[in-house]
């Protein structure tokens, strides 16, 4: 029991971690920050650097990072509405609102506290029900992944504004635009036209970048003259009894992201989704109608994607099976220095799992600290004038686009994306639903084909797969349930009992 | 729902109708995957998802009949002009243009000296002269993006 | 402020060009290396825990960009389109030696030159521990009885587990339903959950789970039983015939553009030599369920036309459906 304790306390009580936690989230910060520059990929230059190092230095500099990493996301979306991160996609739907209502320092004050709130719950999850959480984990089988996506089809509704069709649109069109390059079974090449560039696919952050930001500054070219908010940076840091009105959602959001994130198919991505869309479907009064600047629908994806971190840990630490591709990375990492993640690693070497645990709560700290930190400097980003923004967001986009791979046909699709994205926002699309689509297309797919294989091809069983087994049978409910009641049919419904 | 009519905008409705043809070519190129309609192969997922990109298209436009046209516009020939005037503004195409040469030029004349020249020209168009300032922001946005990209974090640029 | 900068820059640009002809002290910049497959892949693992040796023997830094996609056609494409300086190197695994034959691209390692052939992994075919199989006969009669009713884990036409496959129904027939995962990582996790029977992984993938008793090794594809995995018999004992394909396995390698002047391809070739043969990266291959091979040279060549002609015949033996071309009409002698 007390080495638990020192090692839980490891990071806190040695000045060297204590400072690499730091760095690491400082850094972090400004990575996830950036649009382009990935977690996963700070992660994966760190192995090189930090080769030679002592295995608990090179885990602590990760840990910093990639919860620094997560949280920054939120800042770009907030400010420009150019997510740094898939997963601060959701952030953008009321964050940029606020931004532009003056209240940028207030929307990356609270993200930040919810989003320390959230890593906080994901590491207590992970802490006390790690080896039950993966054990559950592992229970959903291909086809209980392609009901989640199903159940993330959903929320199709939550995001299209106006016009549903269009909203269903929007989500085919992502899903498509998921679904080019080479066939994951048959590696024939699909909707690539011929072209070798395709074959790899599209990567999402290009389309994100592309209709989120290009977009956006293609959008605002037709309000040059307009003066930009002033903002109030006075009210940075939420008042506490604003916090303690959104404890409540932002417990449930954060389960929601912790449970999220230890699912090894999903990430901080589809649980941000999921939160923002149970944070619209339970609030019945938000502060402003959610999508333009609500405070819940702020609160929902920060706490769940932060608390998905801890939840990616639970397979990795317990299993040696990675949660998301920043753990994948981790696990690369605690090979090369020697150590056999695996379901070994917890049982052989404890202080591995309690040293990250006591890291996480750690870098959660620094978060609070330096997520409190440059916000007034950067909240005036929103006041500097049009006619030099616009220019410099579409630099940001291009370096962001060319670091993922280093290959300038992306971004060129980038740019296409952007056009696209202009006319579609014209013509009243939402983005939403298009990077809903990007991100479960492909999950989709895969996890039909898989499901479908498994029961050698024949439909019948597959229908009958999904209700023969008790996790299944809950998910295939949940679904039926928000169909009914979120579609014409519940009118229907409720007409021809009142009939009766 | 309210009984007002919403309004179409200039060109909303050409471009429902061309989401609609790109919906049927991505019909025959995802159709084109297996040759054939499959429960379970390649092309059973692009195939259905051009449906639904099909179905809802014609949901858009069968919406088109609910909606009427901005009383302001009068006749066709009038919309294609507050379209252009819309959406053809002199400095959104300048800095369209711009940026498709910019993006072109990045491939042979390095990332660094092509951001130069395309911040400096838009930056002093944009706010009408003010050459100075204009060449010393770009210049420090050169800096932060060299010492970010290059420096600490070694992104490879063009 | 922008003068001097740009004259840096025009220097820089110059530099570039110069490179080319100006091998004398190369390397005189940094290497960018191009990793075919994902971040947390076994190449990845393998590229990234050899290259800080390489740095330290050629005194530069290597950038390592992961660029997968297309079972790494998209990889390979970038390095052998870049200038032939020696400034970009693939790291790849095995499939492209594959590639034509299953028509996903006309190149091959062949359009390349080998710097060095680092290792070779072992297989070794997994199940669940509640699985009724013991052994991969038990496994292999039990789906002669009922054809199409197992389901074996996969990665995809050209992955590891398809060409296995292809392999034994080269010598015998294995008719089972194909789920395909988007990698070893996936595979695994739907394996310890049950939802899948079996599958064909790298030993590097498997090795802690089988030693954590999460799961168990059905075979080796081996013909003598491992040291490492005691208690898991060769595949041989099921399937005798298919000694003639062994020893076979996935492998990784270090490639450069074929027109590299040679003096560079030899600068390298040295380098990886020694660092592969470097005790730490020793361990670390041991460790992660690989053999070493460290070979360059004719002997690479060697290596890698014979990996070529086992794999491929097998699969067009075993008329694996991926198979569109058949290896004689793309010169591949028979093995």
């Amino acid at each position: 029991m007390s080495d638990t304790f020192s090692f839980l306390l490891m990071a806190w009580l040695d000045p060297g971690l204590l400072s690499l936690t730091a760095l690491g989230v400082l850094a972090g910060i400004y990575i996830g920050a950036i649009p382009g520059l990935s977690v996963t990929m700070a992660v994966s230059i760190l192995i090189s650097f930090t080769f030679s190092w002592d295995i608990n230095n090179a885990l602590a500099l990760m840990v910093g990072i990639y919860v620094g990493g997560v949280y920054g996301g939120s800042r770009t979306a907030i400010l420009l509405n150019i997510p740094g991160a898939p997963s601060a996609v959701v952030t953008a739907f009321d964050g940029y609102p606020l931004a532009q209502r003056g209240e940028a320092g207030r929307a990356i004050g609270l993200s930040t506290v919810m989003s320390v709130i959230g890593g906080f719950i994901g590491v207590a999850v992970l802490a006390g029900t790690a080896p039950y959480l993966s054990d559950l984990a592992l229970q959903f089988a291909p086809r209980d992944y392609f009901l989640i996506a199903i159940m993330g089809l959903l929320l199709v509704s939550t995001l299209s504004g106006k016009s549903l069709a269009r909203g269903i649109f929007s989500v085919a069109l992502g899903s498509t635009i998921g679904l080019v390059g080479m066939d994951m079974v048959t590696a024939q090449p699909r909707l690539t036209m011929g072209s070798m560039e395709l074959l790899g696919g599209i990567h999402y952050v290009v389309v994100m970048i592309g209709l989120f930001g290009v977009a956006e500054a293609f959008y605002q070219l037709h309000n040059m003259a307009k003066v930009p908010v002033k903002q109030n940076v006075d009210k940075i840091i939420p008042p506490l009894n604003m916090v303690l009105k959104f404890l409540p959602l932002s417990i449930r959001t954060s389960i929601i992201g912790v449970v999220v994130g230890a699912l090894p198919g999903t990430g901080g991505d589809i649980a941000s989704l999921f939160a923002y869309d149970h944070a619209k479907r339970t609030v019945k009064n938000p502060s402003s109608p959610f999508g333009e600047g609500a405070y819940e629908g702020l609160v929902a994806p920060e706490t769940a994607n932060n608390a998905a971190v801890g939840g990616a840990y639970v397979p990795m630490l317990t299993l040696g099976m990675p949660g998301d591709a920043v753990t994948a990375v981790i696990i690369g990492a605690l090979v090369i220095h020697g150590l056999n993640p695996g379901p070994m690693l917890m049982i052989e070497t404890p202080h591995i799992f309690w040293f990250t645990v006591g890291n996480l709560a750690l870098a959660n700290i620094f978060l609070l600290i330096f997520g409190m930190t440059g916000i007034k400097v950067f909240s005036k980003v929103v006041e500097i004038p049009k006619a030099i923004l616009i220019p410099l967001i579409l630099v940001l986009c291009v370096v962001g686009t060319y670091s993922i791979n280093s290959n300038m046909m992306e971004v060129y699709w980038m740019l296409g994306f952007g056009i696209l994205g202009y006319w579609l926002k014209v013509y009243g699309f939402q983005m939403g639903p298009i990077i809903l689509g990007v991100i479960l297309g492909p999950l989709l797919d895969e996890t039909y084909r898989q499901a479908m294989s498994s029961v050698g091809d024949s439909s019948s069983d597959f229908l009958l797969a999904l209700v023969a087994n008790p996790l299944s049978l809950a998910l295939t409910t949940v679904i039926t349930l928000v169909l009914l009641g979120n579609t014409p049919l519940k009118g229907w419904i409720m007409a021809r009992f009142a009939r009766n | 729902m309210s009984k007002q009519f919403e309004r179409v905008q200039a060109g909303e409705k050409a471009f429902d109708w061309l989401l609609l043809l790109f919906s049927i070519g991505v019909l025959i190129e995802a159709f084109r995957i297996d040759g054939e309609i499959r429960l379970n192969s390649a092309g059973s997922f692009p195939v259905g998802l051009a449906l639904v990109m099909l179905a809802s298209s014609v949901a858009i436009l069968f919406s088109h009949r609910r909606k009427r046209r901005d009383p302001r516009i009068r006749s066709a020939r009038h919309e294609a002009e507050v379209f252009l005037h819309e959406h053809f503004q002199p400095h959104i195409v300048i800095f369209s243009v711009v940026a498709v040469l910019y993006l072109a030029a990045i491939v042979w004349a390095s990332f660094y000296v092509s951001t130069f020249v395309f911040l400096a020209a838009l930056f002093i168009y944009f706010r009408q002269g003010k050459f100075i300032s204009s060449l010393i922001i770009t210049s420090a946005a050169i800096a932060v993006i060299y010492g970010l990209f290059t420096m600490v974090f070694r992104v490879y640029l063009p | 402020m922008f003068k001097p900068l740009l004259t840096s820059l025009a220097v820089a640009v110059g530099s570039l060009a110069v490179a080319g002809s100006a091998l004398a002290d190369y390397p005189e910049r940094n290497i960018q290396g191009t990793i075919q497959w994902g971040a947390g892949g076994a190449t990845d693992n393998v590229a990234r825990s050899l290259t800080p040796h390489v740095e330290e023997i050629l005194d530069t830094t290597i950038v390592l960009t992961n660029r997968p996609g297309g079972t790494g056609v998209i990889g390979m494409n970038h390095v052998m389109r870049q200038r032939a300086d020696g400034y970009n190197l693939l790291y790849g695994a095995e499939n492209p030696q594959l590639y034509p034959l299953m028509g996903l691209a006309d190149f091959t390692y062949d359009d390349m030159h080998a710097v060095n052939i680092i290792g070779q992994g072992l297989v070794v075919i997994a199940a669940h521990p509640n699985s009724p199989f013991d052994t991969f006969a038990e496994l292999m009669e039990y789906a002669r009885e009922n054809p199409g009713e197992l389901r074996m884990g996969g990665t995809g036409a050209g992955g590891l587990p398809s060409t296995v496959h292809a392999m034994i129904n080269a010598v015998d027939e294995l008719d089972v339903r194909d789920v395909t995962f988007g990698g070893d990582g996936p595979g695994v996790t739907a394996l310890l959950g049950e939802h899948i029977d079996f599958m064909p992984l790298s030993l590097s993938a498997v090795a802690e789970q089988i030693r954590g008793g999460r799961l168990k090794g059905l075979a080796v594809l081996t013909s003598e039983e491992l040291e490492s995995l005691p208690g898991v018999p060769p595949i041989t004992q099921a399937l005798p015939d298919i000694e003639a394909f062994l020893p076979w396995g996935p492998f990784w390698g270090v490639f450069v553009h074929q027109d590299t002047p040679d003096d560079i391809k030899s600068t390298l070739e040295d380098a990886y030599e020694q660092a592969v043969a470097g005790d730490e990266f020793q361990e670390f291959l041991t460790n992660f369920g690989g053999a070493t091979l460290n070979l360059s040279g004719d002997e690479a060549q060697a290596y890698l036309d014979n990996w070529q002609s086992v794999t491929a015949w097998s699969m067009h033996e075993a008329e694996a459906e991926t198979v569109k071309v058949s290896p004689e009409e793309l010169g591949i002698p028979r093995p």
